[in-house]
């Protein structure tokens, strides 16, 4: 074009006017060649859920030829090289099922989970804390503990993520955005070039421009993605604060350092867990009432460590004068423990210490989006459904949805689907759908049933407990849904 | 009751033994121990504390419908009527007890300093030297007019938590403070009235049952009973705050309407005035009708 100008304009028009002209010309050349940055899969959210999404399709030699962007607010290089001495955990844990183990494994990041500092266990003690009923969770009680019978692993968060970040980084070919803030997801426009109406644009601060052919959300329960898929999540506020610590115990367990167990135990005001961390360390996760949480954070160690052996060996009505105590309340535990029967082996072993620094509390809070897809949008772990904590599910749904996600879009590719578009989305929401608002309404249940102090239902609970603890088949069908590895009833 | 109790002896307080509950626990079914209460006389456990006679769950049934019937035909054999209390007190209200005086800082503190009220502990000529609306000196002019003393009260036997034990000897020691907050006699109305107020207050088993002695008043007894008396135990016990906790040793020198007024219990009619009245007056129409 430019040439022709020259030539047949030379003779008529300035020398001036052709390089105005030829500016433009340029100047329009450059927008037509500046081509939107379109990617197969772009995911919001660097969690678990996220980074789990991602390492799957790149280490599917099907889905391994995507452009995929990660975008997540903070820094992930921090994330990948976190480290922490033997002798301190993280507050934040989760309990990984062994299904979400056996996906992390096939998906090549088990491998770079640091190990030693995830803790498997074998066996869960549960009661309640009005009745006393119990229920005893084991694979196979008098046999060694081995990989099979393991019931869970707890791991840090953070382990979990460093773990994925090293794997993802291993596998390679995905564009990292970190400390990225998004500004705003919109829709794309149409240009001559193509019709991008329908394609979710991620715009993050400083300009950045991310077309996505399919768009996954997995940025947490308060989800931008899913705002701007215009999908509601609906659900309730439990009215109770999940307080977390690390604690130091007498010993490494009951049973040593290969046979750990978790406990749990029902109070009215919500249930109380500890679970086994390597060495004489253990997680605490108390859903209690506001007002507890913020004693249970303000008060010396001392009297926290009295408070929580007292949530797994005292009444519920001591437990109750305990916080309307400001201080003094390891003097109260040590007078009340001289009338309170011994239980041996059944409970915890004694707390001597909290790890610094590590005793918070969050909301808990139950949510469930109406649907889990949109037009090239799919939602993925928090986003999608929130959980309350007594059954240590929350992050397994995550692995699930991801597990789910990433056969249904190796489908669409081997079907030479678009993998966008709602026909090859709509598996994913019919395979995980029902199986997470059933998983939340039992556990919904659970803490219902469980928050009456006194009254009819509790025996009637008990009798309940006390039966499936004794009913074989039926407590080992408990277990294995729980574990992820049971018949798929919905 | 030809059920033979051994009795332990010299065996005093078993420090090094925890004491136990009643709850039930699927783990420790094998064992004999009080837990389960499936132990037969020749394998019984130790006491847990001074004087404990550790039941199985026959004895105690036995020990419940034997002395409650014996003590409904001769309601003076004090002793019946406590064992009868301690049979009846598990599985359940003992410990509703025990728990209401725990939610109290007050009744933990009685449970702490463990109080006992006897003539040695309570010192009665200071009583009767304080001023005349107190707590202390109602309670004494009650007990110089019903001509009763504070050692009358058995020593509890049959329940096996120590603590237990403590709240349900505490509770019977206090009962003459209970008469002396409403001012009830000794008599069998008056009896049967406070233990129908009890009740409602304390829900024990045995304060319950009791008001079935209603049944072995006179007439004109059991009209008042039925009509005055018994709607204001009702009432009363219900809405009145816990009388076991009331740590009564502090309470002293406090004036009595001040702690009822606390306490959320109105004075009943006075009962001992009106079987009085009503005496004069038949002796007063017995003594017309002669003339």
């Amino acid at each position: 074009m430019d040439s022709i100008i020259r030539r047949r304009t030379a003779a008529y028009v300035c020398r001036s006017c052709i390089q105005r002209t030829r500016n433009h010309i340029q100047q329009r050349a450059y927008s037509r060649a500046a081509q939107p940055d379109i990617y197969d899969v772009v995911c919001v959210g660097g969690g678990p859920a996220g980074l789990s999404l991602l390492t799957a399709l790149r280490a599917n030699p099907v889905t391994s030829h995507f452009r995929i962007a990660l975008v997540e607010a903070q820094d992930l290089s921090k994330m990948q090289s976190w480290k922490l001495p033997p002798d301190r955990f993280s507050n934040r844990c989760s309990s990984l099922t062994p299904s979400s183990a056996l996906f992390l494994d096939k998906i090549g990041a088990w491998d770079h989970l640091a190990r030693d500092r995830v803790q498997p266990y074998h066996e869960m003690q549960v009661w309640d804390g009005v009745s006393d009923a119990r229920i005893e969770f084991d694979w196979a009680p008098d046999a060694a503990p081995s990989a099979d019978t393991t019931i869970a692993y707890m791991t840090e968060n953070l382990n979990l993520t460093s773990g994925l970040l090293k794997r993802l980084a291993q596998l390679g070919g995905v564009s990292v955005f970190d400390s990225a803030r998004v500004e705003k997801i919109s829709l794309g426009e149409q240009t001559e070039a193509q019709d991008l109406r329908e394609w979710p644009v991620v715009n993050l601060a400083g300009g950045r421009q991310l077309f996505a052919r399919l768009l996954v959300g997995a940025d947490g329960a308060d989800s931008p993605v899913r705002s701007f898929a215009g999908i509601e999540a609906r659900g309730w506020d439990y009215g109770r604060h999940g307080v977390v610590a690390t604690l130091e115990l007498q010993g490494e367990g009951w049973g040593g350092d290969q046979m750990k167990t978790a406990y749990q135990r029902f109070l009215p005001t919500g249930p109380v867990a500890m679970l086994p961390l390597p060495g004489n360390y253990s997680t605490l996760v108390w859903s209690t009432t506001p007002e507890n949480a913020s004693l249970l954070k303000r008060l010396p160690t001392k009297d926290f460590v009295a408070l929580v052996n007292a949530a797994f060996r005292l009444r519920p009505t001591d437990l109750e004068f305990m916080h309307t105590q400001s201080k003094g309340q390891a003097e109260e535990y040590s007078w009340r423990m001289e009338h309170t029967p011994s239980h041996g082996k059944l409970i915890p072993q004694v707390v001597t210490g909290v790890q610094e620094g590590t005793i918070a509390s969050f909301p808990l809070k139950m949510r469930h989006a109406d649907t889990y897809i949109g037009e090239r949008v799919a939602l993925v772990g928090d986003a999608a459904h929130t959980i309350h904590p007594l059954a240590g599910q929350g992050l397994n749904q995550g692995q699930g949805d991801v597990q789910s996600l990433a056969k249904i879009i190796e489908y669409a590719v081997n079907h030479g689907q678009d993998i966008g578009a709602r026909l090859s989305l709509e598996p994913y929401l019919a395979e995980r759908y029902a199986t997470n608002h059933v998983l939340m309404g039992v556990c919904d249940k659970l803490h219902k049933l469980y928050s009456v102090g006194s009254g009819p239902l509790v025996p009637l609970r008990s009798l309940g407990l006390n039966a499936v603890n004794v009913l074989g088949p039926l407590k080992k069908f408990v277990m294995s849904q729980a574990a992820g590895h049971g018949i798929k009833v919905f | 009751m030809g059920v033979a109790i051994r009795r332990s002896v010299g065996l005093a307080g078993l420090a090094g033994r925890s004491a136990h509950t009643l709850r039930p626990c699927i783990a420790i079914a094998s064992l004999p121990s009080p837990l389960n209460q499936q132990y037969s006389a020749p394998s019984r456990p130790p006491p847990n504390y001074p004087g404990h006679v550790p039941l199985n769950r026959l004895e105690k049934a036995a020990l419940a419908i034997g002395s409650g019937l014996m003590s409904l035909r001769d309601p003076r054999r004090g002793d019946l009527i406590a064992a009868f209390a301690e049979a009846t007190a598990t599985p359940y209200f003992i410990y509703r007890l025990q728990d209401a005086m725990l939610a109290s800082p007050t009744g933990r503190r009685i449970l702490r300093d463990r109080p006992r009220i006897t003539s040695t502990s309570l010192n009665l000529p200071y009583l009767r030297a304080l001023a005349p609306n107190t707590v202390g000196r109602t309670y004494i002019d009650w007990l110089d007019r019903e001509g009763v003393s504070p050692d009358t009260r058995a020593a509890v036997r049959y329940i096996d938590d120590a603590e237990c034990a403590y709240v349900m000897q505490r509770y019977r020691e206090c009962h003459d403070f209970y008469h002396a907050l409403t001012g009830l006699p000794v008599v069998r109305e008056g009896e049967v009235a406070l233990k129908a107020f009890e009740f409602a207050n304390t829900l024990l088993p045995m304060t319950g049952l009791s008001v079935f002695a209603a049944a072995t008043l006179k007439a004109p007894e059991r009209r008042r009973f039925v009509g005055t008396y018994l709607p204001w135990a009702v009432r009363n016990g219900l809405r009145a705050r816990e009388v076991i906790n009331v740590y009564w040793e502090e309470e002293l020198e406090t004036d009595v309407d001040e702690l009822r007024r606390r306490l959320g219990v109105e004075a009943p009619p006075d009962l001992r005035a009106i079987r009085k009245a009503e005496r004069e007056e038949r002796r007063r129409k017995a003594a017309e009708g002669g003339v």
